[in-house]
């Protein structure tokens, strides 16, 4: 069956579509929810794509010596201090989700990524600070979400959406003799582009873009803390 | 061996052609054509002399003995016993088949705190006595907070019972030279340190993590072996190893520092005995003590300090794959 094409009535570049939604969403004047393009209830949607996962600390710590001076706690002597993060990394992602209606979805999937611990040497009395060459992680992330698409139009084929979700986090260190898990929790916001469909066509595809913010618990993590780090994803989806 | 402030003398050195030990600077005696770790098979059981000194009394010299035993006793990771004999009229020093500490008065060494003696059955390295002496030419501090100008009699026999137990000397630990040509101690990170912190000082009253894992390699308690872990590797200097470097592992972690020497030609190092995780490793030249408390050889310290290029994971009952240190000629 033939679809008629949405008009087109702003166009944006493709690959930045998502990334120029999430400013328009602050930007511009919503218009009615029923022109926005949608998902068919009850679909299945495949997602595929990268997602690029911000640096984030995991834990500072002092080289610490007992100082020679009275008392029976003195005030320490610090050999040198050590300062470690993992650093930004991209992973390749797969997802899939369930339309439950037009504006909720639910979905899991998961992401594999290489990040790489660096750790930055300060404050050693007998050599400059340095930044060690550092060591690789193999980390995979388990998770699943719930997305509402909200009922704001920014553009005829560009819809925003709200995302929550958690996952299960597994971190290998390169030596293979250390694993970690922990749990990801993460919320943000993101747009779909529909290329093709996404007006009551049975089957539709386009671009998505989510920008969230990740919390991070567990894991390789020196000082056992929560984290919190930004993440951007960038995928292909298709409506079966 | 401990002294004040001042020069070092190594009476009680590792020799420095075994293969790595497996944790720490221990005493090693030769059986067999290897080094052995030197070792007590059974529970201590010490006498302390009834010589005094003149600020303190036999009974408090027993009672700084005994705490100082109950500390090393103390240590969760290990499996170490002192059973407390008596008092005897005998000095430290007499080969008399009982382990006995106490006060000599050695006027000629001036600077030397304590020293601990050894009786050793060569066929296994087995500990059959050892004597501590305190030497009874200073005026010594038992008091809880330690008294100014003093230097405090139980941290020193924490130390001396660290020998006696087979531990050797740590170099983990900052000096500087002062204008008589002796070396004073700006911070440590074990309390088997060779040089004695300041008079009046007391907080070498506690071990640190290098104390810790150092008599836990020694005395290693039930399932010990099996939860902790090791790091190896191999410092080298262009392409050749290099005896002597000190090696310091850092656990990010907890903050635990622990060290260790290269301890053979192919400047091989293991530090055992650690919690398992990653660890952040420095190496530096052996120059805030004299060497002649650590080795019986010549080393090199003609290098800068240098950090292992990546952390290194201790896995649990296990050792890391070797690292290779690659240090620079200062």
């Amino acid at each position: 069956m033939k679809v008629p094409r949405v008009p087109r009535v702003r166009r944006v570049p493709k690959g930045l579509g998502g990334l120029a939604c999430l400013v328009l969403l602050i930007g511009t004047s919503a218009v009615q929810a029923q022109d926005a393009p949608a998902l068919r209830r009850h679909r299945f949607v495949l997602d595929g794509g990268v997602v690029w996962s911000g640096s984030y600390s995991i834990g500072d710590v002092d080289a610490k010596l007992r100082s020679n001076a009275p008392g029976s706690a003195p005030p320490p002597f610090t050999l040198f201090a050590a300062s470690s993060e993992v650093g930004g990394v991209p992973s390749v992602s797969a997802r899939m989700g369930f339309t439950l209606s037009s504006q909720v979805m639910i979905e899991g999937g998961g992401s594999f990524g290489m990040p790489r611990v660096v750790t930055m040497i300060s404050r050693d009395i007998e050599t400059n600070p340095q930044t060690l060459e550092g060591e690789q992680l193999r980390q995979y992330v388990i998770d699943g979400a719930l997305l509402w698409h909200l009922p704001l139009r920014l553009a005829p084929r560009v819809r925003p959406f709200v995302i929550g979700g958690a996952g299960y986090l597994r971190q290998l260190h390169e030596a293979r003799t250390m694993v970690e898990t922990g749990q990801l929790y993460y919320a943000g916001i993101g747009a779909r582009y529909w290329i093709r469909g996404g007006s009551g066509t049975a089957r539709s595809f386009g671009l998505r873009t989510d920008l969230r913010a990740n919390v991070r618990r567990g894991g390789i993590d020196f000082a056992n803390k929560t984290r919190v780090f930004p993440a951007v994803a960038v995928n292909v989806f298709l409506s079966l | 061996m401990r002294r004040a402030a001042g020069i070092l003398v190594g009476a009680l050195v590792i020799a420095a052609t075994a293969s790595p030990a497996g944790a720490y600077l221990k005493l090693g005696a030769p059986v067999d054509g290897r080094v052995v770790d030197v070792t007590w098979r059974a529970p201590i059981r010490y006498f302390v002399s009834d010589a005094v000194a003149s600020t303190v009394s036999a009974s408090e010299l027993n009672g700084a003995v005994a705490r100082a035993s109950a500390t090393w006793q103390g240590v969760s990771s290990a499996t170490v016993r002192f059973e407390f004999q008596g008092m005897t009229a005998a000095p430290p020093g007499m080969v008399d088949g009982r382990t006995t500490l106490g006060f000599l008065d050695r006027p000629e060494l001036d600077r030397v705190l304590g020293a601990t003696s050894f009786l050793i059955d060569t066929s296994n390295g087995a500990i059959v006595e050892a004597d501590v002496f305190f030497n009874a030419r200073f005026a010594w501090s038992v008091s809880p907070q330690g008294t100014p100008g003093r230097p405090d009699l139980e941290s020193v026999a924490l130390h001396e019972l660290g020998h006696l137990l087979g531990l050797s000397h740590s170099a983990l630990g900052e000096t500087e030279l002062t204008g008589t040509g002796g070396r004073r101690v700006i911070a440590t990170g074990s309390v088997m340190f060779p040089i004695a912190m300041s008079a009046g000082t007391i907080a070498d009253r506690v071990l640190q993590a290098d104390d810790i894992a150092g008599i836990s390699d020694l005395y290693p308690a039930a399932g010990q072996v099996t939860s902790t872990g090791g790091l190896t590797g191999r410092v080298t200097k262009n392409g050749s190893g290099l005896l002597g470097a000190h090696v310091v592992a850092l656990n990010p972690e907890t903050g635990a520092m622990v060290g260790n020497f290269a301890l053979n030609a192919n400047g091989e190092f293991a530090i055992a005995r650690l919690e398992p995780g990653p660890y952040i490793i420095r190496v530096e030249p052996l120059d805030d003590a004299e060497v002649d408390s650590f080795f019986s050889t010549a080393i090199d310290v003609d290098f800068r300090v240098t950090y292992a290029p990546r952390m290194v994971v201790a896995p649990r009952g296990g050792s890391s794959a070797p690292v290779e240190i690659k240090v620079l000629p200062k």
